[in-house]
This record gives C-alpha cells, sequence and structure tokens, in this order.
C-alpha cells in the first residue's frame, strides 16, 4: 500500500532524563497524525469494498469495522516500534483518531459493494 | 425500471439499470464536482494584501505564545525580562489602551474585499450542493434505488424511502435521495485522500468554521496576556549540565 510504504511516522519528541519532560515537536505530530489519518481512511474504504463483497450484513459488518480499526492500531504502533510515546502523546491518539471519520467511508463503500455484488 | 418480487424471500431483485444509470453516476457526478470545486476555489482565491497592522499584531500573538510554551527552557530572569516587555501596563506589547480596542466584526463586514471572500466561499459551496440535490430529486425519485446492508429500525422508513410509497417494502431498501446524503457523507474521505491533505475540505467542517467567528485581532492581545501572566516559571533543566556530561560521556565511549 503506498501510503504506509513511503510514510514513515517521522520525528520524535525528546524526553528529558531525570525529570521527564517531554517537549512536542509540533510539525511532526502534525505529519504522524496525517499519517494516522490517511492509512485509516485509505483502510476504511478498502475495507468497505470487502466487506461488500464478502456480503457482510447487519452487525458482522460493523465487527468487521472494528476489527479493521484494530488491525490498523496495530499496524501503527508496530510501525512506530512499539514505543509510542516518542512519536505521539497519548495512546488514544494512535488507537482512536479518526475513528469516525472512517465510518463513513466505509459505509459508503460497503453499500455500494454489496449492492453491485449482491442486489443487482 | 421494474421491481420483481420473488415470491418466498424478502429480497428484492433490481434491475440493473438502476445500478448503470444511478448508482455509478451519482457517484461518478458527486467525485467530480467535488474535484471541480477545489479546482474553482484555486482559481477564485483572489490575493488580498494583508493589512500591515493586522499582521504586526498577528506576529505578536504568536511570538507571545512561543514564549508561553518554552518558558520552562529559558533563566527565571530572562523569562521575567520578556514578561515585563510584554505585559507592561504602560508600553507593554500586549496591552491595548481600552478605547482603541477595534471591533474586528465591524471592521470585517466593512472590508469589501473580505465579505466578497466570504460570500464566495458560501456560495461555492452552497451551490453545487443544491443543483445536484434538486437534480437527483427531479429525475431519480419514486424507486428503490440501493439496499444498505444493516437493518434499520422503522422509524428511517420517511427519511429514507421518501419516494416509495410500498409501506411493506422493508426499510433497507432505499431511496436514491439516500444514496446521494451517504454519497455525500461518505465521499469526505475519498477527497481528502485524492485532493491531498484536508484541502477537501466538506461542508459540515466549513459550517462549523462559518459558525465560530472569533477573530483572533480584538480579543487575542488581551487574551495573550493573560495567558502570559498566569504563567508560572518552571525551571526545567535544572541538571542540564550533568545530563550533558552523561550525554558525552556515551557518545566518547
Amino acid at each position: 500500500m503506498a501510503v504506509h510504504s513511503d510514510s514513515a511516522s517521522s520525528g520524535k519528541k525528546s524526553s528529558n532524563g531525570p525529570n521527564e519532560l517531554l517537549t512536542f515537536n509540533a510539525e511532526n505530530m502534525q505529519n504522524n497524525m496525517k499519517i494516522i489519518y490517511y492509512s485509516r481512511t485509505f483502510l476504511s474504504i478498502i475495507g468497505g469494498v470487502v466487506a461488500g463483497i464478502l456480503g457482510f450484513t447487519g452487525l458482522k459488518g460493523f465487527v468487521f469495522y472494528l476489527l479493521l480499526m484494530g488491525l490498523t492500531s496495530l499496524g501503527l504502533v508496530a510501525k512506530a516500534g512499539f514505543s509510542t510515546h516518542t512519536y505521539f502523546d497519548s495512546w488514544n491518539r494512535v488507537l482512536l483518531d479518526g475513528f469516525l471519520g472512517g465510518l463513513m467511508s466505509f459505509v459508503l463503500f460497503w453499500t455500494f459493494a454489496y449492492d453491485i455484488v449482491h442486489i443487482f | 425500471m421494474h421491481v420483481g418480487i420473488r415470491a418466498m424471500a424478502e429480497d428484492l431483485v433490481l434491475d440493473t439499470a438502476i445500478r448503470d444509470w444511478v448508482l455509478i453516476p451519482l457517484s461518478v457526478v458527486m467525485v467530480l464536482i467535488g474535484v471541480l470545486r477545489y479546482f474553482v476555489s484555486m482559481l477564485l482565491c483572489s490575493s488580498q494584501t494583508p493589512d500591515a497592522k493586522i499582521v504586526k499584531e498577528g506576529q505578536v500573538i504568536l511570538r507571545a505564545r512561543n514564549l508561553r510554551t518554552g518558558a520552562n527552557f529559558v533563566p527565571s530572569k530572562s523569562f521575567r525580562l520578556r514578561k515585563i516587555y510584554f505585559c507592561n501596563e504602560e508600553n507593554g506589547l500586549l496591552f491595548v489602551p481600552k478605547g482603541q480596542v477595534q471591533n474586528p466584526q465591524a471592521q470585517m463586514f466593512s472590508d469589501p474585499n473580505m465579505a466578497m471572500d466570504m460570500m464566495k466561499k458560501n456560495l461555492s459551496m452552497i451551490i453545487p450542493q443544491t443543483l445536484t440535490f434538486a437534480w437527483v430529486n427531479f429525475f431519480f425519485s419514486g424507486f428503490v434505488a440501493a439496499k444498505i446492508p444493516f437493518p434499520l429500525t422503522q422509524r428511517f422508513r420517511s427519511m429514507l424511502q421518501n419516494g416509495i410509497d410500498l409501506s411493506t417494502v422493508d426499510v433497507s431498501y432505499v431511496s436514491s435521495r439516500s444514496w446521494y446524503f451517504l454519497n455525500l457523507f461518505g465521499l469526505r474521505g475519498l477527497f481528502s485522500l485524492i485532493l491531498g491533505e484536508e484541502n477537501a475540505v466538506d461542508d459540515t467542517q466549513r459550517m462549523m468554521q462559518m459558525g465560530g467567528f472569533g477573530f483572533d485581532p480584538s480579543k487575542g492581545l488581551s487574551a495573550e496576556k493573560d495567558n502570559i501572566d498566569i504563567t508560572q516559571h518552571d525551571w526545567a533543566l535544572p541538571y542540564c549540565e550533568q545530563r550533558a556530561e552523561a550525554v558525552l560521556r556515551k557518545v566518547i565511549s
């Protein structure tokens, strides 16, 4: 996937040793956020098409979406080398950001693919 | 376009022509309109020579904000020095005498350029939406367009099936109007991928931006002044020499 390969989570924030003081480089943070957003959106679209083709209906589709988002989070954490605190300021960002935004795209492409394959 | 009903199951079999001539064209049209809107907004954005005073104020605010974020990294005396420079009662940069606080909104509306810009943005947003909606309603009403894969309650029936007058049809079968709305919300993500970097600001976000108009210049200065006033200085690098020594040792060895 093009989005993953050319987007290394960039830019660490520096952490000062004994005082545990974290400083943020705002620009890099923004870049990382953007990358999360892109990954999520791209995967929701692909996931929507897959769910439609496979014929998921109702609850199964939403469970699939949740699984997909979980996979995305896992992938992002793995890419960040399992030390998310150097790249993001809180766990919530990695796990939950862009969740709802992807949902609408997922539903749209899910409906589309499902209709094209199964109803028509 | 016919809707054939199989005897036993509740599934409707819909005509392929619906798929070819309704779903796909509608989506394609919406994507194209979004792209068109993006290009038109690029062409129409008039270069506006900014007012020198406003730019100066903006930069002062930025400087004050930087001071606030970096306050813990400068020695205490320097911080106090800078604080006084900004917040001094007589000639501090951020101090605005009461009489001179300008009302930005009045200024904004009286400035013709800005008003034109706002109007253009509003129009470029509303017109394609309205036109497309009218087109959908005119051409594509009165039949079942799609089936959404998850079940909904009966309450949504009036919203989703407004052209279809049979009340026994499952709520999952929706009219093309709801397909239009689904596209409207769902294509946001696609636009942000295609048009790159949040350029595809959709209507809901734009409307929220329009709603909250707090323009920086007016309250900005006094807000920043208050913020700096309450910032405590907490020296963050007390052992910096020791830490530098440790790092250097690690590097050398």
